[in-house]
């Protein structure tokens, strides 16, 4: 968010000076006449840290009434109606996001009605918004995004918006969408994005798409939709857990889709479906977990840069169909399926810019490696739970060839994923040589202390997983990780204690380690903004503050942990004092 | 010193600081200025006004230039910022591009 974007190393200081304290808070707060000066996206930074850091309160809202135009308190517990009042005054407030706000009511919006700068609102599961609520909203006149799923608007709080003419993109995911209730918003002809999974809109219902001209992106899944009607503004269409007959009028009509996403479907016609979809544009295709048994559709798909198939029933005779997209591929899921290394092999050489390939829960092995490494462009592997074991078994020599070596070749290499696999200390070794691999995952593999010792030797290397191996407190000590190193992951490491992980802590206060034994993972706010050397560092610290605050924006059992011992401690000091008065 | 390697900058209230053009530097806006070829009469004179930063805000931001300096150059220490500064800082910095 707008945190993420400020660069200037004065701005962020300033920003950790104006946050370190509540009495810090207390020495700005007063001075109005900076405050309405305060340009937005620096008044936004300043807003979402004080929420970050606990200490945005709601008279605090107040100071920027005048500045702040974003808004997101998304997954805040304590937002409620005070907040709402005060937010409701903002005066260039364009965005507001409440998702997940459980004490927000339909009292509670009252505020923001007759908002005349809003322009998107997340009420995103505050499941107390009722069709009472929906009232409060009418008058905001420039509402362009609005989002409601799985709040406790019913069919007929659906109606009603109606009157909001300029609304674009509307999700009403999970509300018991009814047939009628879609046809009596047909007026909102700006829609381009509409979401409606879960709702009981039909076949009937599903004609009234037709009148949403601009309509872009439309998600229908686990409706009983089952057809469509040719709609020709249609770019996105996720129909996951539905029945899927046509999604054209007649059968000689086409549908240019760029996006279709049939997660869980069935599709009892999929020759016909399929036939009707104009595959000039056709560029992300997901048919994961669906019940197909023939591909050769995947033919004419020429332009496809992104093709999902796992869990379903696709087999090596079907590689020469994807082989046919060729150089349009970009990304391959074929994790769950049994496909091995004759698909591979017809793959081999027709896929040139295939940047991502997932194979997890195949039967591939060694051999397939070599098939892998003709795909040049590859940046990201997954080979998670086969049968590689990184070299090949000579019979007549007795010496092995390591196989993950062919993968040397592959120059763009970033994320490889080898979990699970029999893979052991000497194939690590060979990893040295791939000059881009940033992420690794060696979780649940043979590997020993001795891998850390290669590892330190990998001088891209970002993300470091080794779950589940049996690493000792001594690896670890000696562990000497590349400058790159952000995060580390050593939980189910049994061998290793609470004592050691610390120890690396404190040596490296820029890696994020994660441990059985730590409840958080360690990375000290105050602790590195000092420490940083280079320009170099400074970089690599706004990136760290910025996946800092993305993971702080979500735990929330975290919060509710440390709100838990603060009860108990109360709870604990009350039954003293009750002691005492006894 | 030459009068060519430092700048003048001048606060809202009229105080003069005189520093050196290579910390002026730090700040885009006054790198711009000062080595753009001609248009800017400060490219010429070496003087900067700012009818809308105060002498304490200009100080600090001075103090800053010399701060950021050393830093790149490796030398760690603090850079405190008193709480009170921190808003007006801030829009400084913003206006600056530092």
């Amino acid at each position: 968010m707008n945190n993420g974007e400020i660069q200037s190393l004065l701005i962020t200081k300033c920003i950790d000076a104006a946050t370190h304290s509540m009495n810090a808070v207390e020495k700005w707060r007063m001075q109005r006449r900076s405050l309405e000066r305060l340009p937005s996206p620096l008044a936004s930074a300043l807003f979402h840290r004080l929420l970050i850091r606990r200490l945005l309160f709601p008279s605090l809202l107040q100071a920027f009434k005048y500045s702040v135009e974003e808004v997101d308190l998304s997954g805040e517990n304590a937002v409620d109606a005070e907040w709402m009042a005060y937010l409701g005054a903002f005066f260039y407030l364009q965005s507001l996001k409440v998702a997940g706000c459980v004490r927000i009511n339909n009292p509670a919006l009252w505020p923001l009605a007759g908002m005349t700068s809003l322009k998107e609102l997340d009420l995103s599961r505050c499941v107390k918004v009722t069709d009472d609520g929906i009232k409060h909203l009418l008058s905001i006149s420039q509402l362009e995004k609005l989002y409601l799923s799985k709040t406790g608007v019913t069919a007929e709080g659906v109606k009603l918006l109606s009157a909001l003419k300029k609304l674009s993109t509307l999700d009403l995911g999970g509300l018991p969408v009814s047939d009628m209730a879609l046809r009596s918003i047909s007026e909102l002809i700006n829609l381009e994005y509409l979401d409606v999974w879960g709702s009981e809109i039909s076949d009937e219902g599903a004609k009234t798409f037709k009148n949403f001209s601009k309509l872009g992106l439309l998600n229908l899944t686990w409706t009983k939709v089952t057809k469509l009607s040719n709609l020709q503004s249609i770019e996105c269409l996720n129909m996951s857990d539905c029945t899927i007959h046509s999604l054209v009028e007649n059968e000689s009509d086409q549908v240019s889709l760029r996006k279709l996403i049939v997660h869980g479907s069935s599709l009892p016609e999929a020759e016909k479906v399929f036939s009707s979809i104009e595959p000039s544009c056709f560029s992300f295709l997901n048919l994961s977990n669906t019940s197909l048994s023939y591909f050769g559709f995947l033919r004419r798909m020429d332009a496809l840069a992104h093709l999902d198939l796992s869990f379903t029933a696709v087999q090596d005779d079907d590689a020469e169909a994807i082989s046919c997209i060729g150089v349009s591929l970009r990304h391959l899921n074929l994790n769950h399926t049994k496909f091995s290394n004759a698909g591979l092999e017809t793959l081999a050489g027709h896929v040139p810019n295939l940047e991502v390939l997932k194979l997890s829960n195949t039967s591939i092995d060694d051999f397939a490696i070599g098939y892998i490494s003709t795909m040049p462009s590859l940046k990201e592997l997954d080979l998670s739970k086969t049968n590689i074991k990184g070299f090949l078994s000579q019979i007549s020599n007795e010496d092995d060839v390591l196989s993950l070596a062919a993968l040397q070749d592959l120059k763009h290499l970033a994320r490889l994923n080898l979990e699970m696999n029999r893979v052991t200390d000497e194939v690590v070794h060979v990893l040295l040589d791939f000059e881009e691999l940033s992420h690794l995952s060696l979780s649940h593999t043979l590997v020993t202390d001795k891998c850390l010792e290669h590892l330190s030797q990998v001088k891209k290397l970002v993300n470091l997983l080794i779950q589940g191996t049996l690493l000792t407190n001594g690896a670890l000590e000696s562990f000497n990780p590349p400058i790159t190193v952000e995060a580390l992951d050593l939980r189910g490491c049994w061998l290793i204690t609470m004592d050691s992980v610390t120890l690396f802590c404190k040596k490296h206060p820029g890696i994020k380690v994660r441990h059985d034994d730590l409840s958080e993972p360690s990375v000290d706010h105050s602790n590195t903004s000092t420490s940083v050397g280079t320009a170099q560092k400074g970089s690599k610290l706004s990136k760290l503050k910025q996946s800092d605050r993305k993971s702080s924006l979500s735990p929330y059992s975290f919060k509710n942990k440390v709100l838990g011992k603060l009860h108990i401690q109360y709870a604990f000091s009350s039954s003293v004092l009750l002691k005492f008065l006894a | 010193m030459t009068k060519e390697e430092t700048v003048k900058l001048i606060s809202s209230e009229g105080f003069e600081f005189v520093i050196d053009k290579k910390a002026a530097m730090v700040s885009q806006l006054l790198r711009n200025m000062l080595s753009s070829p001609g248009s800017f009469t400060e490219t010429a004179d070496g003087v900067v006004n700012f009818p809308d930063i105060s002498t304490t805000i200009l100080e600090k931001i001075c103090q800053y230039f010399y701060w950021s300096l050393q830093f790149s150059s490796g030398k760690e220490t603090e850079f405190h910022i008193e709480p009170e500064l921190t808003l007006e800082l801030m829009m400084a910095a913003n206006y600056l591009d530092t």
